[in-house]
């Protein structure tokens, strides 16, 4: 790998910019994450995960089972919007903000 | 590296570093940040980040976030580009219950200065076309807007680390003591001696109080978030409840759970959060969701912010709130005025951790 080589298609992350990261301190994947979007695309950092873990132990000399993995999270594959929801029409967890807006003697407080 | 520091931050997130920026523009002594991990490993790198003052009640409490939204613009010209953008909040309402509730609010403003307008169903539809036909109104207000939360907290960084500002991450304190008027700060790497100590510790609040003997009564509120892939530019405002990032990918979410610091996604509160969405915006059916994540709020027992000196400890200082993305600027002026000059340009009583009662245990 050469300083332009990219690293995370999905962002056109390259090389250079996750070795600066690291320079400012960033240890783990998801900490390069957050300052580079490195694996934010569509693939959810299913290619660039060993690509950024070979960086890191390159950078740092950090051995390979020391590195954590990105984490994942739900759906895994893009998926409808959708496919996602119900029939419900009620909220419980989910708030609307005018909610919170709380009355006392008809008045806002 | 040096041990000795005029002044030291624990906690590097949106709050701590905006104190830390903040304090470099005027502060010439040495100011180290402590974080133990690295920023944006919690609350300030989840989040939509709004700016957001509009429904915040009492009126008091919008008119501070008001001053902290203004300062936005400016913020944005000396540290960067973080990609705020002022594009006014609207919060749709779908009956007619909820305008009375949405006139009163609007009238508390008017009092105190804070313009919101109550929208009716063909204004809602004009501003935001992709609105559901079936919206009843909505309140609007101008200042509001978003940002991007990574850049935010690493621009704050870079820029107080060109001001001199030394930063300390993977490094989480473990034991603080108070002698001969200084605070001895033993961390994992190294132990630290400061005049004055800043805790900046967000959802960790109330554990670094208690090395001190101090009660800060932060608790956790879970928010749970779905992403989308990116789409054309078609959402025109910070809905309440969604957004649409400069690279077109839509957050959605509005959820809260007290489950202290677990950080799952959960199918139910996913699911939720897409029949929001889609009651809202409909044309977003077919959008495809490429990652779900959540967000531990740091959320003050009576809802408010806790900032301020600690009565009773000198140079000791607490800054813990929610809503750390739209007050971090204002929260970073007024902790540097306290240092530097003694007293803050505005009242900041209110926010005193001294309403919880005594600030020191025993």
């Amino acid at each position: 790998m050469d300083k332009s080589t990219i690293i995370c298609r999905c962002e056109e992350i390259s090389y250079e910019e996750i070795e600066e990261v690291i320079g400012n301190g960033a240890r783990t994947f998801d900490d390069i994450k957050r300052l580079t979007r490195c694996g934010m695309g569509p693939c959810q950092a299913k290619i660039c995960t060993s690509l950024v873990a070979k960086v890191i132990h390159a950078e740092t000399g950090k051995p390979f089972h020391e590195i954590p993995l990105p984490r994942m999270r739900m759906p895994l594959s893009p998926i409808k919007l959708e496919t996602l929801a119900t029939s419900s029409t009620s909220f419980s967890t989910v708030k609307s903000v005018l909610d919170e807006v709380e009355l006392e003697d008809g008045k806002v407080r | 590296m040096e041990t000795r520091f005029e002044t030291i931050v624990i906690g590097g997130g949106v709050v701590g570093s905006g104190i830390a920026y903040h304090l470099s523009e005027r502060y010439k002594g040495g100011v180290l940040v402590l974080d133990k991990k690295y920023p944006m490993t919690g609350t300030s790198g989840s989040t939509q980040a709004w700016v957001w003052v509009h429904n915040k009640t009492p009126s008091w409490y919008a008119e501070f976030n008001m001053y902290s939204a203004e300062l936005y613009p400016y913020l944005s010209k000396k540290i960067g580009d973080v990609e705020y953008k002022r594009t006014g909040g609207l919060s749709p309402f779908f009956s007619e219950e909820d305008r009375e509730k949405a006139l009163k609010l609007a009238e508390a403003y008017r009092k105190i200065g804070i313009k919101i307008k109550v929208l009716s169903r063909e204004e809602v539809l004009e501003k935001e076309p992709s609105m559901n036909p079936e919206v009843v109104g909505a309140t609007y207000s101008s200042i509001d807007g978003n940002v991007n939360p990574f850049r935010l907290v690493d621009m704050y960084m870079r820029a107080a680390k060109k001001n001199g500002v030394h930063y300390s991450t993977y490094n989480k304190v473990t034991e603080i003591e108070k002698q001969d008027g200084k605070f001895t700060v033993v961390s994992d790497k190294e132990t630290y001696l400061c005049k004055n100590l800043i805790l900046a510790g967000g959802t960790w609040s109330r554990e670094l109080g208690e090395m001190l003997g101090i009660n800060i009564p932060v608790n956790q509120l879970r928010g749970q978030i779905l992403v989308s892939e990116p789409l054309k530019p078609f959402l025109n405002h910070t809905i309440s409840g969604l957004r649409q990032a400069n690279n077109g990918e839509v957050l959605m979410g509005y959820s809260m759970e007290e489950k202290g610091f677990d950080r799952s996604t959960t199918l139910d509160v996913i699911q939720e959060t897409a029949n929001m969405a889609l009651h809202y915006v409909p044309s977003l059916k077919k959008a495809k969701i490429v990652r779900a994540f959540s967000g531990i709020r740091a959320m003050p027992e009576d809802g408010y912010p806790i900032i301020g000196k600690v009565p009773g400890v000198e140079n000791l200082y607490v800054a813990a709130t929610h809503s750390g993305v739209t007050l971090s600027p204002l929260i970073g002026t007024l902790i540097t005025e306290l240092i530097m000059d003694g007293e803050t340009s505005i009242p900041i009583d209110r926010y005193s951790i001294s309403r919880f009662g005594v600030g020191v245990k025993g």
